[in-house]
């Protein structure tokens, strides 16, 4: 446990990666969004930004990172692929988990403010920041998660078995995906599919996401089982 | 006697070459190993299967009594930084020193602080920019700091000039003195870490071909050379391990030692004798080992013992 | 180098030693370094160092005393000079004979430069 713990500290050994870096994306996006509102004459309607996803993006790479370069290490410092895994993990979680409520308090102070006072909408977004507290936190961080994951993951398949592993694993989401939209498409089924989304609340988006990322998380470990740095 | 790592019939096959082929080993605690062998023979694999970085395609491996794999109570004791040591792009060697910190329970931060003055080592400084000798000083100190009681050191001395090279040695042997622990230094600069070792392994083409105690080695062989006829003569049945002619001399070096007499003899024959040292010697019997199956190995040899 | 190759080095230690006690360098009843300090000064390895050692105190040349160190016993000086006297002749004169010999120099002749060669350590010394 102890060493689990360890692993999270090391991964924080420099602390730009995990904390500065996505503060200072987040600053950033938001003050360019409130720079270009200010430009925009108000015209009194919602103005919505998408800004809020770039530090999701960066943690996607971080993922990959926190794989490509730092397993290699932990290995050098004798440190077991469970422990090095369970470290890692434990510290994304950690941090989406700090992001998913930063956003849903600073959701809360842009509604309060009358959307930062130029009526924009950056942090609560229709659709996810309704309902109560707990859905826009659940909803930021099950993409967190999901995100983190796909670039872990990927950036494992990578080390084991090199471009060729990625390469098959591209493919076969890819025909996943053809696949399945085939499938929709020959049964004629896309009303349903319209429907079944429709439905959807960010409370559900988030349970099927954390279903991929524990998808993710156990093929991670798999692949990682078997890796060498 | 109790031993800290036992390897049995161990083998590690890529998809086109054999790296390890039938590896047995034994290895007991408190010395100083010497894995030596040429580049690519299979020394920085063996080390890899042995803390569980890398692993066999058969055989067995097992360290402190157990298998290391995914071993917490194997692994906590043990520190291996490769020769090709990847470090986070964002490391300094501060970083990479508090990281080893973490995990080491038998880290001396004064050691390593005091390496760090030895070596010159900026730790401020981004490791992606360090220099290649830099990077195998990071190596060093992490390894030498961690005090580990099952320590590897992977051709540690590369981009190292002479005199951080001997500060290396110097600080092994002193801070091993007063901390006692298993070393395994893996080396193809014999010459330079041959009076440091205590045990000497010598790997080839994926094969032990020397296993014995460096004392043992050091007085096995001696050099004869003089007329050919007379050397001949001189060696009779010995085991010969190589042969240099020159016009009528020959230049020989055979295995086993010469009492008073037979000392004597070769100097009333005027022959000349020479030792041999580690480094010739294991020159010598990687090179006439150079043919691909053990078989052709020990015809070779006895061509020469002809 | 201090340590040469293709000998074991335990004896070239043991060697040393006894080199130091009949030369006075270490006097009798005097404290011998530790093995460690042997290992860090010739840079070789400390067991190495140590059966060098050893080696003379199983010849009862030096004695150990717990917890302190290691000595030069009584007596040592006389019964190293009295060894090294034996193997004199055949270290040093036998191969001193041969050289001589080839070069066509006379037992009398051979004589006559050692003792010349005698002068001038005495002459040097002076």
């Amino acid at each position: 446990m102890n060493r689990v713990v360890n692993v999270m500290r090391m991964q924080l050994t420099n602390r730009w990666i995990f904390i500065g870096i996505p503060l200072i994306i987040l600053a950033a996006s938001f003050l360019l969004t409130l720079i270009i509102w200010s430009f925009i004459p108000n015209d009194g309607g919602v103005r919505i930004s998408g800004g809020s996803q770039a530090v999701m993006w960066y943690f996607f790479a971080l993922g990959i990172q926190s794989l490509t370069l730092t397993f290699p290490f932990s290995q050098g410092l004798s440190i077991t692929r469970r422990t090095f895994f369970l470290g890692t993990l434990s510290l994304f979680s950690l941090i989406a988990l700090v992001t998913a409520v930063t956003y849903w308090l600073l959701g809360l102070v842009e509604q309060g403010t009358g959307g930062w006072g130029v009526g924009g909408s950056f942090f609560a977004l229709d659709w996810i920041a309704d309902g109560p507290w707990y859905q826009p936190v659940a909803f930021y961080f099950a993409v967190m998660m999901a995100l983190f994951l796909i670039g872990f993951w990927s950036a494992t398949i990578y080390k084991r078995w090199q471009a060729t592993g990625l390469l098959i694993a591209g493919i076969s989401v890819a025909l996943a995906l053809v696949g399945t939209l085939y499938l929709i498409g020959s049964r004629n089924a896309w009303p349903e599919v319209g429907a079944f989304l429709g439905s959807q609340t960010q409370l559900t988006v988030a349970g099927w996401l954390a279903i991929l990322a524990l998808v993710l998380a156990g093929g991670s470990f798999l692949t990682l089982r078997r890796a060498e740095p | 006697m109790k031993t800290i790592i036992e390897v049995t019939d161990l083998t590690k096959k890529y998809r086109k070459s054999e790296a390890l082929r039938g590896i047995n080993l034994a290895l007991e605690p408190g010395r100083i190993y010497g894995l030596l062998g040429r580049n690519g023979a299979g020394k920085t694999t063996l080390m890899s299967i042995l803390t569980a970085q890398g692993f066999a395609s058969s055989g067995e491996v097992r360290v402190f009594g157990e298998h290391p794999y995914e071993n917490e109570r194997v692994l906590n004791r043990i520190c291996f930084i490769r020769e090709s040591q990847k470090y986070p792009d964002s490391f300094t060697a501060e970083h990479a020193f508090k990281s080893a910190s973490l995990f080491f329970a038998n880290w001396s931060q004064e050691l390593a602080d005091r390496l760090v003055t030895d070596f010159q080592l900026p730790l401020r400084r981004n490791i992606k920019k360090l220099s290649r000798g830099q990077l195998s000083a990071v190596g060093v100190i992490i390894g030498l700091a961690s005090r580990a009681e099952l320590t590897f050191f992977d051709e540690p001395y590369l981009g190292l000039d002479a005199v951080a090279r001997q500060l290396f040695y110097d600080r092994l042997v002193e801070d091993y003195s007063r901390h006692p622990r298993t070393v395994v230094l893996s080396s193809h600069l014999i010459d330079e870490v041959a009076n440091l070792l205590e045990h000497v392994i010598v790997i080839d083409q994926g094969r032990i071909i020397m296993d014995d105690d460096a004392e043992t080695i050091r007085g096995s062989a001696f050099t004869v050379v003089g007329s050919a006829e007379k050397v001949r003569t001189f060696l009779g049945s010995r085991e010969v391990v190589h042969t240099d002619n020159f016009a009528s001399l020959a230049s020989v070096t055979a295995l086993g030692t010469l009492n008073e007499s037979e000392t004597r003899e070769a100097a009333e024959l005027g022959l000349e004798l020479a030792p041999v040292s580690l480094q010739q010697l294991i020159v010598r019997k990687t090179m006439s080992g150079s043919p691909a199956t053990p078989e052709a190995a020990d015809r070779t040899l006895s061509e020469a013992a002809r | 180098m201090l340590i040469e190759d293709g000998r074991p080095i335990f004896q070239q230690i043991a060697e040393r030693i006894e080199s130091d006690i009949i030369d006075g360098t270490l006097a009798e009843e005097s404290q011998v370094p530790s093995t460690n300090e042997f290992a860090a000064f010739y840079r070789i390895n400390p067991a190495t160092a140590a059966k060098g050692v050893n080696r003379l105190v199983d010849d009862g040349i030096l004695y150990k005393q717990r917890g302190i160190g290691m000595f030069v016993s009584t007596g040592a000086r006389t019964v190293l000079i009295q060894r090294r006297r034996e193997q004199f002749f055949d270290q040093y004169v036998q191969p001193l004979a041969r050289e001589a010999r080839k070069l066509g120099i006379e037992p009398d002749e051979l004589a006559d430069m050692i003792r010349q060669g005698e002068h001038a350590l005495q002459a040097g010394a002076q």
